[in-house]
Order: C-alpha cells, then sequence, then structure tokens
C-alpha cells in the first residue's frame, strides 16, 4: 500500500468512518420506521451511512493523491504548543469548581504569559491578577452572573 | 390614512420621557448583552420582569423590546473581533467578519454591521407595522412539511460553505446532524447517544459547540507559532474605521437580501435568526459576482447576515402580537411578560392596544436610529481592541468562552463539553475540515428531522405532502443549489478544454 | 426541703419554656436562598420562581433574598441531582413540575429522581382544555370521537412528548371510546397552536390561557375541559365527566421540593411559608391571572399524590409503548 499524500486525511477519514459505523450500529437498536412514521433509527442510519461512504471515499482518495504532492510537513512543535494550551484549560476548568474561577483563571492567564508567551514575571503576574479581578468585578459582581465559586471564593 | 394616524399617535406615547428614558436604557444594555458572549437577551428579560412591575406596561414592553433587538447590534462585536459569536444568530458573522479583521478592516466590519443592522432592522418594524395581520396568517400555512423543505434547502447551502473539499464540508456537516440528534426523542421518548450521561439527555447546547469550535479553536490554533502573529494594523482615523463608498456600493443587494429573508423568516414561529443569518449569507453567495470571496472577508458576507438577525426581530414580533404564538425563547418571555402585565397578545390585540402597539413601534424606530447612532462611534473603541497583544486576547478568550457557556446552564459539564468542542475546532483546522457546515449541520439536524417526522405523522406515511406548493419549490431549490458545485466543476472543465484547444 | 422542691416545681416548666425554641431548633434563615428550576430563563417554571420571589419579598414572607438558578437539562433530571448534592442544606429548594415525574419513569440515566428529594408542597395544578378550530365541524367533543371512530386514525392532535398530558389524555380516551386518532409532537406550546389554527391538525389540549385571546376572536372553540369542575372563567364547558366520558386525566402540577436530608425544622420552616403565601392576596391574583389551579398540598400528602400519578403513568406509558424504567 503506498504512503498517503496526506496521512491527516487519511487518518481522520477512517476515524468518521468509525464513527459512521458506530452510528449506524447504534441506530440498528431503535425503530426504523414505526406505525406513525420514521423512528429514531431512521435518520441516523442515514447520516451515519453517508458518513461512512463519504469517510471512506477520503481515504481512498488520500491513498490514491500522487505521493510526490509535498503535504506540508507536520510541525510538532507547534502541535505541541497548543495541545498544551489545551491541556492548561483543561486544567483551569478542572480546577475551576475547587479554587474557584478567579483564582483558577489568574493562573491560567499567568501560565499562557510565561510559559507561551515567554514574557517576564512582572508582566505575567500582574496580568494575571488584573484579568481575575476584571472578570470577578465584570461578571459576578455587576451582572450577577453565576461563576464558579471554589473553597476560597 | 388610519395607520398614519394611529403611528402618530404611537409616537406621542414613544416620545415621553419616560418612554425615551426606557427606550435608551433598553437598547444600552441590550447592545452590552449582545456584546458579552453567552449572556443572551433571554436571561436578561427573565432577571429584570420582577423590576417591571413597578413601571408603567408601555414604557417596560419599550424597554425590554430595546433589549432584544439592541443585543442583534452588539452580538457581531466579538463575532469580528475574536471570532467569539457574542449571541447565537451571529456565529455566520464570524465567517467572514473575523477574516476582515485579521486583514486589518475590523473597523469597516463592525460598522458595515452596524449599518446593515439599522437599515434591516428598520425595514423590520416599517413592515411589522404595515402586514402584521396579514402576514401571521401567511405564516399560518406554513407548517412541518414547510419547515422540512426550508431545512433542506439550508442544509443544501453546505455547497456555498464549502471551501475546496466538498467532502470534508459533508462530513462535517453530517457530524454536526449526528451532534443535533444526541438527547431524547420527542416521539418516542428514546435516548439517542446520550452515553448514559444524564447531562446529554436534553441535546448539547449549540452556542457551547459554537463557541468551543470557533472561538477556543481559533485560539489553539493560533498559538502554534512560537513567535507571536505579526500584530494586525489598525488603521488611524474615523474614515478609515468605517465602510468605505465602494463597500456601499457592494453591500446594496445585501441589505435588500438580509432585509427580506431576515423578516420573512422571523415571521414564521419554527425557524429562528441563526437560520435566517445562514440562508441570507448563503443567498448572498450565491447571487454574488466573487463567491470565491466569501469566508475570506467578503463585507457582504457580514452585512447579510447582520441584517437579517435585526430584520427577524421585526419579524418574530408579528406571531407574537397577531397570534400570541412566540418563536424564540425570547419572544416566549416577552409574551410571558405581557401576560404578567395582564394584557393578551393575540388576534384582537392590535385594535384592543393601539397605544400600546403603536407605543412599540414607534419605539422601534426611535430604537433603531439610536442604536446606530450608539454603535458606529464605538467601532472606533472597540477596533482598539485588536491592538491589546496576543497573549492578553487569548486568556481574555478563554475567560469569556468559559463564563458565557458557564452562564447559561450553571453546569461544569458543560465546560467540559466547551473544552472537547475546542479540541475539534483545533483539529478541523489542522487537518483543513469547513467549521461552519457543522455548525449548519447541528442547527438544523434536529428541527429537520423533527419537521419530516411530524409531516409523515400528519399525512399517515403518505410522502406527497411534501409536494404542496410552498414545500416543493422550496425543495427545487434546494436541488438547485446542489447542482451548482457541479455545474462549476463542468465550467472549469469546458474551460480547460478551450484552453488546451487554443494552446 | 419542700421550699427547694417547690422552687424546682415552678423553676423546671419556666426554664424549659424558657429553653423550648432552642431545642426545637426552630429554623430562621440567615443567608439567601436559592431555587433550582430546570428550565433556562424564561422557562415555565424560572417564571413561576421569579415571580414567588417577588411576592414573598413583597408579603414580607422570608428574611433573606431567594435567587433563582437555572439547571436546565434531562427533563429535571440535571435540577434534581442539583437539589440531591446540597444534601442538608436548608437553603436550597427546587421547584419541580409532573415532567420530574416523567422523567423519573422514563429516564434511564437519571441518576437522581425527584422520589430521592424531600417534598415540600404541591402548589398548582395546571388545568387544560380540548381546543379545536371555531370553523371546525366538531361542536362537541362527542362529535369529535365519532367523527375519531368512523375514520380511524385520520383525524390528527397536536401536543408534546410523548409522555406528556396532551398524549395521555388521548391514549385514556382513546381505550375508553375505543377511537382512534393520531398523534403529532411538536416541542413547543406556540407550535402546537400554529398547527391548529393553520389546518394542519385538527385538536389540541390546551392550557386556557393560551386558548383565550384566539376565544375571545372567534378563532378557536374550546370544547370540554380537563378539570373535575368547571374553571371559574370558563362556565359553559363541559368537563370530560360531564360530556360522557368516564376518564380521569393525571393532574400537571407544580410544586417545591427540598434536598434530601433537609432538618425537619427547616422543611417546617418551607412548608409554613410557602401556606402563608397561598393566603396572599398577591398569590390569589397571580393564580388568577395565569388561569392556574390552587392545590396547595403539604409534605408526605404530597409525596403520596405524586406516586399516585406515577403509578397511574407508569401504566399509560407501558401501554403506550414507552420504555418504563423505574
Amino acid at each position: 500500500m503506498r504512503r498517503p499524500a496526506s496521512s491527516g486525511d487519511f487518518l481522520s477519514g477512517l476515524a468518521l468512518a468509525a464513527l459512521g459505523t458506530y452510528v449506524v450500529v447504534e441506530a440498528h437498536g431503535w425503530t426504523y420506521m414505526g406505525e406513525d412514521g420514521p423512528g429514531p433509527g431512521f435518520f441516523p442510519t442515514w447520516y451515519g451511512s453517508i458518513m461512512v461512504l463519504l469517510s471512506l471515499a477520503l481515504v481512498v482518495r488520500s491513498l490514491r493523491a500522487p505521493a510526490g504532492a509535498p503535504a506540508s510537513p507536520v510541525r510538532w512543535r507547534e502541535v505541541g504548543r497548543a495541545l498544551m494550551t489545551w491541556a492548561a484549560f483543561v486544567a483551569c476548568i478542572a480546577l475551576m469548581n475547587w479554587i474557584g474561577f478567579a483564582v483558577s483563571f489568574a493562573l491560567l492567564t499567568w501560565f499562557l504569559i510565561t510559559v507561551l508567551a515567554r514574557k517576564r514575571q512582572r508582566v505575567a503576574i500582574p496580568l494575571a491578577i488584573a484579568g481575575a479581578v476584571l472578570f470577578q468585578v465584570v461578571f459576578s459582581v455587576l451582572l450577577q452572573v453565576n461563576l464558579p465559586n471554589g473553597v476560597f471564593f | 390614512m388610519e395607520m398614519l394616524s394611529s403611528l402618530i399617535h404611537g409616537f406621542e406615547v414613544a416620545t415621553t420621557p419616560a418612554a425615551l428614558g426606557m427606550c435608551v436604557l433598553g437598547v444600552v444594555l441590550g447592545t452590552v448583552i449582545g456584546v458579552l458572549p453567552g449572556l443572551g437577551p433571554s436571561a436578561t428579560i427573565a432577571m429584570l420582569l420582577p423590576l417591571t412591575f413597578k413601571l408603567d406596561p408601555a414604557g417596560a414592553m419599550i424597554m425590554l423590546a430595546g433589549i432584544y433587538y439592541g443585543a442583534k447590534y452588539g452580538g457581531s462585536t466579538t463575532s469580528i473581533l475574536l471570532n467569539v459569536p457574542g449571541e447565537n444568530s451571529s456565529i455566520v458573522t464570524c465567517i467572514d467578519g473575523y477574516q476582515m479583521a485579521r486583514k486589518g478592516r475590523a473597523g469597516p466590519a463592525l460598522g458595515m454591521a452596524a449599518i446593515a443592522s439599522f437599515i434591516a432592522g428598520t425595514f423590520g418594524v416599517v413592515a411589522l407595522m404595515l402586514v402584521a395581520p396579514p402576514l401571521a396568517q401567511l405564516s399560518l400555512a406554513f407548517s412541518s412539511p414547510e419547515y422540512f423543505a426550508l431545512m433542506v434547502m439550508g442544509l443544501a447551502m453546505v455547497v456555498l460553505l464549502a471551501g475546496d473539499s466538498l467532502v470534508k464540508a459533508l462530513l462535517a456537516m453530517l457530524v454536526g446532524l449526528w451532534i443535533s440528534s444526541i438527547g431524547t426523542d420527542l416521539f418516542t421518548a428514546t435516548t439517542r447517544f446520550a452515553f448514559g450521561q444524564v447531562e446529554l439527555l436534553g441535546g448539547i447546547e449549540f452556542i457551547i459547540v459554537a463557541i468551543g469550535v470557533f472561538a477556543v479553536g481559533e485560539v489553539l490554533g493560533n498559538v502554534e507559532p512560537d513567535e507571536p502573529p505579526t500584530m494586525i494594523p489598525v488603521p488611524k482615523g474615523l474614515r478609515n474605521l468605517l465602510p468605505t463608498r465602494e463597500d456601499m456600493k457592494r453591500c446594496r443587494f445585501a441589505f435588500v437580501n438580509g432585509s427580506v429573508v431576515g423578516f420573512l423568516i422571523g415571521c414564521l414561529p419554527g425557524a429562528g435568526s441563526t437560520i435566517a443569518s445562514f440562508i441570507s449569507y448563503g443567498i448572498e453567495k450565491a447571487f454574488s459576482r466573487h463567491p470565491e470571496e466569501f469566508g475570506h472577508g467578503a463585507i457582504e458576507g457580514v452585512a447579510a447576515p447582520e441584517g437579517s438577525n435585526n430584520a427577524e426581530t421585526g419579524g418574530a414580533l408579528v406571531p407574537l402580537l397577531t397570534l400570541g404564538i412566540p418563536g424564540s425563547s425570547t419572544t416566549a418571555i416577552l409574551l410571558a411578560a405581557l401576560i404578567l402585565w395582564g394584557f393578551k397578545p393575540g388576534p384582537l390585540f392590535i385594535q384592543d392596544q393601539p397605544a400600546l402597539f403603536w407605543g412599540l413601534v414607534a419605539s422601534m424606530y426611535i430604537g433603531n436610529v439610536l442604536l446606530l447612532i450608539l454603535n458606529l462611534p464605538m467601532v472606533a473603541v472597540f477596533a482598539q481592541l485588536l491592538r491589546v497583544p496576543a497573549y492578553v486576547i487569548y486568556p481574555l478568550i478563554f475567560g469569556v468562552s468559559a463564563v458565557g457557556v458557564y452562564s447559561e446552564s450553571s453546569s461544569m459539564f458543560d465546560l467540559g463539553l466547551l473544552a472537547l468542542f475546542g479540541l475539534l475546532g483545533y483539529a478541523m483546522r489542522k487537518l483543513h475540515y469547513p467549521s461552519a457546515p457543522l455548525v449548519l449541520g447541528l442547527v438544523l439536524g434536529a428541527p429537520m428531522e423533527r419537521a419530516l417526522r411530524q409531516s409523515l405523522m400528519m399525512s399517515q406515511g403518505s410522502l406527497s405532502i411534501l409536494f404542496r406548493p410552498i414545500p416543493a419549490s422550496l425543495l427545487v431549490a434546494a436541488a438547485l443549489l446542489l447542482l451548482i458545485p457541479l455545474i462549476r466543476r463542468l465550467n472549469a472543465a469546458r474551460l480547460q478544454v478551450l484552453d488546451r484547444e487554443e494552446a | 426541703m419542700q421550699g427547694i422542691r417547690r422552687i424546682l416545681a415552678l423553676a423546671v416548666p419556666a426554664l424549659a419554656l424558657a429553653v423550648s425554641p432552642l431545642a426545637h431548633g426552630e429554623f430562621k434563615p440567615t443567608r439567601p436562598v436559592d431555587i433550582i428550576v430546570h428550565t433556562g430563563p424564561g422557562g415555565g417554571n424560572d417564571i413561576l420562581a421569579r415571580a414567588v420571589v417577588t411576592m414573598m419579598e413583597k408579603e414580607k414572607l422570608v428574611p433573606v433574598r431567594m435567587q433563582v438558578l437555572n439547571k436546565p437539562g434531562g427533563g429535571g433530571a440535571v435540577a434534581a441531582a442539583a437539589v440531591y448534592e446540597r444534601k442538608d442544606d436548608p437553603y436550597t429548594i427546587g421547584f419541580i413540575t409532573s415532567v420530574w415525574l416523567a422523567t423519573a419513569l422514563t429516564a434511564k440515566e437519571a441518576k437522581v429522581t425527584v422520589y430521592d428529594l424531600k417534598p415540600i408542597a404541591q402548589l398548582v395544578r395546571e388545568p387544560a382544555v380540548f381546543a379545536v378550530r371555531a370553523d371546525s365541524p366538531y361542536k362537541t367533543l362527542r362529535q369529535f370521537i365519532d367523527a375519531a371512530k368512523a375514520h380511524p386514525g385520520q383525524l390528527k392532535q397536536s401536543g408534546g412528548s410523548i409522555t406528556s398530558r396532551d398524549d395521555i389524555i388521548r391514549e385514556q380516551l382513546q381505550h375508553a371510546t375505543g377511537a382512534k386518532w393520531a398523534y403529532v409532537s411538536f416541542p413547543s406550546g406556540g407550535d402546537r397552536l400554529a398547527a391548529l389554527l393553520g389546518g394542519h391538525v385538527d385538536i389540541m389540549v390546551i392550557e386556557p390561557q393560551e386558548a383565550g385571546e384566539n376565544v375571545r376572536a372567534g378563532k378557536l372553540r374550546v370544547l370540554a375541559q380537563l378539570s373535575e369542575t368547571r374553571l371559574p372563567k370558563w362556565p359553559d364547558v363541559p368537563t370530560l365527566k360531564e360530556a360522557g366520558f368516564d376518564v380521569t386525566p393525571t393532574p400537571q402540577i407544580r410544586g417545591v421540593v427540598a434536598p434530601p436530608q433537609m432538618p425537619a425544622d427547616a422543611a417546617a420552616y418551607w412548608i409554613d411559608r410557602f401556606e402563608k403565601l397561598t393566603h396572599t392576596a398577591s398569590w390569589k391574583k397571580y393564580l388568577e391571572e395565569n388561569e392556574l389551579e390552587p392545590a396547595f398540598v403539604p409534605g408526605d400528602a404530597f409525596l403520596e399524590s405524586m406516586k399516585e400519578t406515577s403509578a397511574e403513568l407508569r401504566e399509560q406509558y407501558q401501554k403506550a409503548g414507552v420504555k418504563v424504567y423505574r
């Protein structure tokens, strides 16, 4: 098998084919056509099947594309930065219920400025605190919006 | 001219100092609410309801209505500047608006959003005034078969949102359809794709997916390079911050498109402002002379959806005031408010309460003017936001997204979903899957399925119900839309052949 | 010796009297109270909750601030879980509707149901009527049923989900009369009304308040009402029993619940507050304007009534083919 020109297309095609298959299998357990009309299984069966067909077409296309076409090389270092940022966001959310919105947001801001943008502490720390305070004041106090309140505040 | 004298009487009601004060308060509050993502007009109106008991009903209604259509003005701000939809219907504005901002044209984008909103909003009020009762009757002719055909036509517009790869656009749309079917089925109480999670029984809120895929996904994509991206140039001077005469000329069709499409769809209780924005965007692109610019910063791509979501507010008041039928959660609260004050919207509302109706209509004229005056200078202020360094903006986007999502349901689960969809948005960017079709599938999937099943229940299984005049014509339009890429490909092939022959 | 005994004889009851409020631990709130509702802002229960907050304030029934907390999703399952999590907090209450009963029966994924919570009181019943278009050939419910018998499956009713009261009453009537007509589900009341007014369906069950204006304008006709006795605003409309149908509709109620381990005195406090509320003028006015039936039922009696309704619902759902898990 030739190496796919675009492994992104190849892999995402496979993933979507798997999703489509899952959808069709689940839909099989529900009524396809009831006595009053289409049942809950009708639509998922259709869009799941089309998803499988199209994603397999994508996989095939990615295999058949001329190998000479230079797919831009994946810059893993950059992807790493993005994933690290995402992980920081997830951590921020996970911590929110324990330490409150303000503190976890301040931590996230500090992390992004320090690690990602590599600015100095004397920039990062004040901005982190200022951001957290701003959010707390504008949303929690002024607009009376519910923010996750942790153990502290 | 009975209508004219009623309108004059309405202006008398709407221009008392108290009423004007309420109007100003309403539109300012509405704009603020619209600017802030997640904070919607429905939540605000619900929270203000108890306070309005102490006020005179006409004034209170003027204020609440001001919040309602004011929010549509503000919703485009974060969509354009940060790719964060400020309001559900502003998601379409993100597509071209944000691209314009990245090219240094944030000012004209914001300005055009305000201008289009004004033109279409005023059109909506005029239409409401002139044709409300007969149009309400017409809108009753629209039922499930017609809605189904409308949604199909909406989905067919995916070919216009496709960009380079139609296959990937279709796949994104199908994923959107899948997400939209998560939850409890209305007709059989069967739970679909809930993965055993009680929080998924009601489905996934659209705004969580939209903010996750668009805003969070965008930030993740942008943090990749080590060096911060070159600062977007923000031109100086008010003249450079507003749309040029050229821009205004280009958008002539968009103004008409947004106004008419938005208002008509607003009159249909079963279709909302998000659908209106998508359809008018699609129509704009379909009839444009340079469709390839859409998705990369075409100003009409801002004017059309922004106009239509404002005209939609006028349209939505048609079934609300003349039949007592609300078409969205916000109009449902306005209905509740009217009932709480002792008014009963219905066929006799206009003749029983002329002061309230015409006062409201007059105040909407005034409100739209106020909003234009308020928003245009704010363009200069908002555009400065882009001067803020990226490493400050990105945490800001994360924070605003999280607050926006949490404010709706106070649910940590929803925040988890936000992070998940953020990752999805990033993955889609890297793998070159367009995100607009995903949103389109998500918005239209469940309503389309419901409409089809309702139609077949009404016709006892016979498909012929779909061949009534309105659904049939919409379905034909959808089929034609689907043929566009085929025609374009044939055209391109034909031109290639001609080139080769000439060479 | 005698003197001491006499002093003690007086002192002990006096002391007991002085100490007794503390001994009973009478509850008085000193912090803001959360009212958890299962709809988003502007939904039915949200509006009721906000109105209750306003009325409690106006009638000075509760000395602290009350705020509404929206926990939408899963037909009340998410809100139920939110109330449950508050364990013994006397500063949390939840507002429920009959939807919570349906969810308790049909939602497999729900980990907490209304029966895991402490019942405080039922507040109101929501009435309903059968309505057709004014130009329809049916002037009584009997005529509609007869027509449905003659053309089975051809007449159509618009209504909510299959678990809603609209469908239950239809199943009950079909069973009692042998007639058969189709049911088309719409998610919102506005859609259902639009379908009826537009001539796409023939009949619907609607709340009298929603129908009022269209009846007054001559667009709708009301055939029968679902309550036991005639509502004051609809003196000319027969009840189901009066119209000749021996069918008892399942009641649609709104009530208050609390976290499962709320202390007894706090629960008693809340029952008392809500009872006082139902005697106030503002409450009566609210009920009148919104056409709700007063139906205050405290604590355990409320629980009993819910269990009865659930049993009826379970039977109906199973007949209709809906999967019941509890």
